[in-house]
């Protein structure tokens, strides 16, 4: 039972080799790809989903929330950096950002439901972003484009953009690595254990997990406006799509929940499965999705990376 | 110092605690005992803030932590533990403790290293690396002592700490009390462990369907016939 | 003018809002029982919406006919179903999201797979009842409407004089009170999950079947609108309570119709959500429920 006698200094050094080394190759790797004239889209989107994941994880593992209507922070995204880009001519670089501000704002008016309790919170989530979007597809055209959306115009450019997402992607992957290590990620953690107990241990409970809300919710505002600049169009079927909560907790589930590195082993695992087998049978796509899920939840619901460090304990030491 | 003024608390129809007044000064250990539902674990919750009290004020140290919000209360110097241990689960025994301590200027370093000898004085030394949820039911009552003293407040509650303990973990968890309280902390113990109760308590309150029947050293309280009654029945 | 419409929404929202406690009532059992949070649940009452078309298209089978065929057919399959998903879940770290995750994937399971066997087409139940409406005072009431009224009015009642009054249904109210307990007495609890989730799923067949007679069209992606529904009823009448999920979706019925008359269709839901949105935060208990605040 006892795990590794190693000194803390000694594992933080090792520790912290490990983590640097996979953002290093990371990081080099996916730089490369428009250099060497990689598979841009299928690379977009893996940096796409990685961050969703990640930024998911900080206010799911880390804190004990499961938002089902997590897509509305990037719907929210997509739509402020389109209406800013397209509409009042400004430029990307400070749409995107302005729209990651967005997403915290929308937060912030959500907030009130973090005193839900599990199921509670996640079906009034699904309901809020259900009506976001339909007040955002029942506004007058001028503004959000009715049900036809918001093209960009001739914007698009998939190298920038490209580049643009993968400086998200580490800054994701630094907050939530720096969560994990951070007094507030130990906060977050006893929280999502027993929000009853950590009041009663001196931790400020609504003012921690708002925070971890307001960092989840800035995250995916980003993807949504990146995407919008990276595929040149906007609208409310895709922008706030059920499929894209969806697919950010199975992939955040499938590499393991409170974890820094299970999103990223969960995230490339289904998104190489998802491109190589399934998208040549779409339906069949959907089908298999679901039945991962389920089998997911029935045998490993811990995710890899979690049932990993269950199995060897002597990884937690050593993984973040 | 705690103190107990007229404290009330309803659930509806149900009375479960009635005007109950008491206090627990420093170097003290008082003791509460009475039978299932006699309000215990309800004036446990109304002090450390989880329940609201219907009447009454409730001070330590002199400040009123009447109804504040749990996390403020405990930073008034309040710690407790639980019945049924509420641990961390799925975080290291370390983790646990360290979570206590958020705000503290020391350096993790030196918290861990404080942390790691707490571990070491309930013998949990070893398994400091494990999640918390690997532990057994015992071993997770003497992480909640740990956690309590890593916390280090100066009124402490412990709800049951010897329930479903084995001799020779409750042996430690005493030690740890009576250290702990000749250090200069208060302590208001709940226990069925009579044996246990009246070797450490210097004071005793017996509560019975949310009243305060009886109220004394060890000797009066064992042989108060109103306690003998309450307990034994007729 | 307005009068007509509102009589027409208060007498269409009833019928629809008795559909709707159906809903209601069996994930109520499911997750009274069970604990389990069915997202699937729309997914199960469109595959009676198929079985039931299915019957009569290919077999010339009277809806009506359908339903009791329905009812024991989705008990049976929702038994066994109980056995392959369930019992893991219980060792899980948090049971309750777990199998709300899980159902999600079986949702999604069961959409692609009448997507590949049916495919995206609505469809509709062909069932002409003669006469095809009644008339009552200035309203003509479908005659379907009315007949699915009656049914489902049958089945609440069924249900409700199971749990209450029968010792099989008291034993699954134990277990929705207290499932540690009705442990120790003795009772088995996977034969009485199972026995739930067969009768919630013979429920949602029925529904299924209740449905097509309603609303004039279904398709595989109808199943998420009658699940959000059905959280919806359940939430506003209290997680776990029967009773209140007939009174929620009673209300929630009307209100959608009600809804309908002054705002565009496309802006119906809003109101509906609202609702729920207002219930858990000011009533969180629903109207007969527990508490759900953490």
């Amino acid at each position: 039972m006892p795990i590794s006698a190693a000194s803390e200094d000694q594992v933080a050094i090792i520790r912290n080799r490990i983590w640097y080394g996979l953002l290093f190759v990371l990081t080099v790797w996916l730089a490369l790809v428009p250099v060497i004239g990689g598979n841009l889209p299928f690379y977009f989107y893996l940096m796409l989903w990685i961050t969703m994941a990640s930024a998911f994880n900080i206010i799911s593992g880390f804190t004990g929330y499961m938002p089902f209507g997590y897509v509305a922070f990037y719907g929210i995204g997509a739509f402020t950096t389109a209406i800013l880009t397209k509409k009042l001519g400004v430029s990307v670089y400070f749409s995107i950002p302005v729209a990651g501000l967005a997403g915290v704002i929308l937060s912030l008016l959500f907030a009130k439901t973090l005193k839900l309790s599990g199921i509670y919170f996640a079906i009034v989530s699904l309901a809020l972003s259900i009506i976001l979007r339909l007040v955002i597809t029942n506004m007058p055209e001028e503004i959000t484009g009715g049900s036809f959306g918001i093209s960009l115009g001739s914007r698009a450019e998939p190298v920038k953009s490209f580049y643009f997402m993968l400086v998200t992607l580490l800054a994701a992957l630094s907050t939530a690595a720096w969560l994990a290590r951070s007094r507030l990620g130990k906060a977050l953690k006893a929280i999502r254990d027993d929000s009853e107990a950590a009041a009663v241990m001196g931790i400020n409970v609504p003012r921690a997990r708002l925070l971890a809300w307001m960092i989840a919710a800035f995250f995916p505002a980003i993807c949504g406006g990146i995407e919008a600049w990276y595929t040149n169009i906007v609208d409310t079927e895709t922008a706030f799509d059920i499929l894209i909560t969806a697919k950010t907790i199975i992939y955040s589930i499938a590499g393991g929940l409170g974890t820094v590195t299970g999103p990223i082993v969960g995230t490339v695992i289904m998104v190489v499965l998802d491109d190589l087998i399934w998208q040549q049978f779409p339906l069949l796509n959907l089908f298999l999705l679901g039945l991962v899920i389920v089998l997911l939840i029935q045998f490993m619901p811990r995710g890899i990376v979690g049932t990993m460090m269950r199995v060897w304990p002597v990884l937690r030491r050593y993984i973040l | 110092m705690l103190q107990i003024e007229g404290l009330s608390k309803r659930f509806g129809g149900l009375v479960a605690v009635n005007d109950l007044s008491f206090q627990t000064p420093r170097n003290t250990i008082l003791g509460m005992i009475g039978v299932n539902g006699a309000g215990k674990t309800t004036v446990m919750n109304c002090i450390s803030g989880l329940y609201s009290s219907d009447t009454g004020r409730i001070t330590l140290d002199g400040k009123d932590i009447t109804n504040k919000t749990p996390h403020d209360i405990a930073h008034h110097g309040l710690g407790r533990t639980f019945q049924v241990p509420r641990v961390f689960r799925r975080m290291t025994l370390i983790e646990n403790l360290l979570s206590t301590v958020l705000d503290s200027p020391l350096s993790d370093a030196e918290l861990v290293e404080q942390a790691t000898s707490i571990l070491d004085e309930v013998q949990l030394h070893e398994l400091r690396y494990n999640y918390a949820e690997e532990l057994s039911g015992g071993q997770q009552k003497l992480l909640e002592l740990a956690r309590v003293m890593m916390f280090d407040p100066g009124t402490i509650l412990l709800d049951e700490p010897f329930a479903g303990v084995n001799p020779g973990l409750c042996k430690i968890l005493i030690e740890r009390i009576e250290s702990l309280v000749d250090a200069g902390k208060s302590f208001l113990l709940i226990s069925h462990d009579l044996t246990s109760i009246y070797r450490l308590s210097h004071h005793i309150v017996v509560l019975n369907q949310g009243q305060k029947i009886a109220e004394g050293n060890v000797e009066d309280i064992k042989n108060n016939p109103q306690v003998i009654e309450a307990y034994l029945g007729n | 003018m307005y009068e007509f419409l509102i009589l027409n929404a208060l007498v269409n929202g009833i019928i629809i809002g008795v559909l709707y406690s159906l809903i209601g009532c069996s994930l109520n059992v499911l997750y009274g029982v069970l604990r389990v949070v069915n997202f699937a649940h729309g997914e199960f009452i469109i595959v009676g919406s198929f079985f039931g078309y299915v019957l009569f298209t290919t077999l010339g089978i009277h809806p009506l006919l359908s339903v009791p065929i329905a009812a024991i057919v989705f008990f049976v399959v929702g038994y066994g179903l109980y056995y392959v998903l369930l019992p893991r879940l219980a060792q899980a770290d948090d049971p309750e999201t777990s199998s709300f995750l899980m159902m999600y994937g079986v949702s999604l399971m069961l959409g692609a797979g009448m997507l590949m066997i049916f495919e995206a087409d609505t469809r509709t139940l062909d069932f002409r009842f003669s006469p095809m409406s009644i008339h009552i005072g200035t309203l003509y009431i479908s005659t379907a409407r009315l007949v699915a009224l009656g049914v489902n009015l049958v089945v609440v009642g069924l249900l409700t004089w199971f749990l209450y009054f029968t010792l099989y249904g008291k034993a699954f109210r134990a277990v929705i009170m207290n499932r540690e307990a009705v442990q120790i007495i003795g009772i088995n609890i996977h034969r009485i999950s199972a026995a739930a989730f067969g009768l919630a799923a013979g429920l949602a067949g029925i529904t299924g079947v209740m449905i097509s007679l309603v609303f004039p069209a279904f398709s595989p992606f109808s199943g998420p609108d009658y699940t959000l529904i059905g959280f919806i009823v359940i939430v506003l009448g209290g997680l776990g309570h029967p009773i209140g999920a007939i009174v929620g979706g009673v209300i929630f019925g009307l209100t959608e119709q009600l809804s309908i008359v002054f705002l565009p269709q496309a802006m119906a839901p809003i109101v509906g959500f609202s609702i729920l949105i207002l219930v858990v935060f000011l009533h969180p208990r629903g109207l007969f429920g527990k508490k759900l605040l953490r």
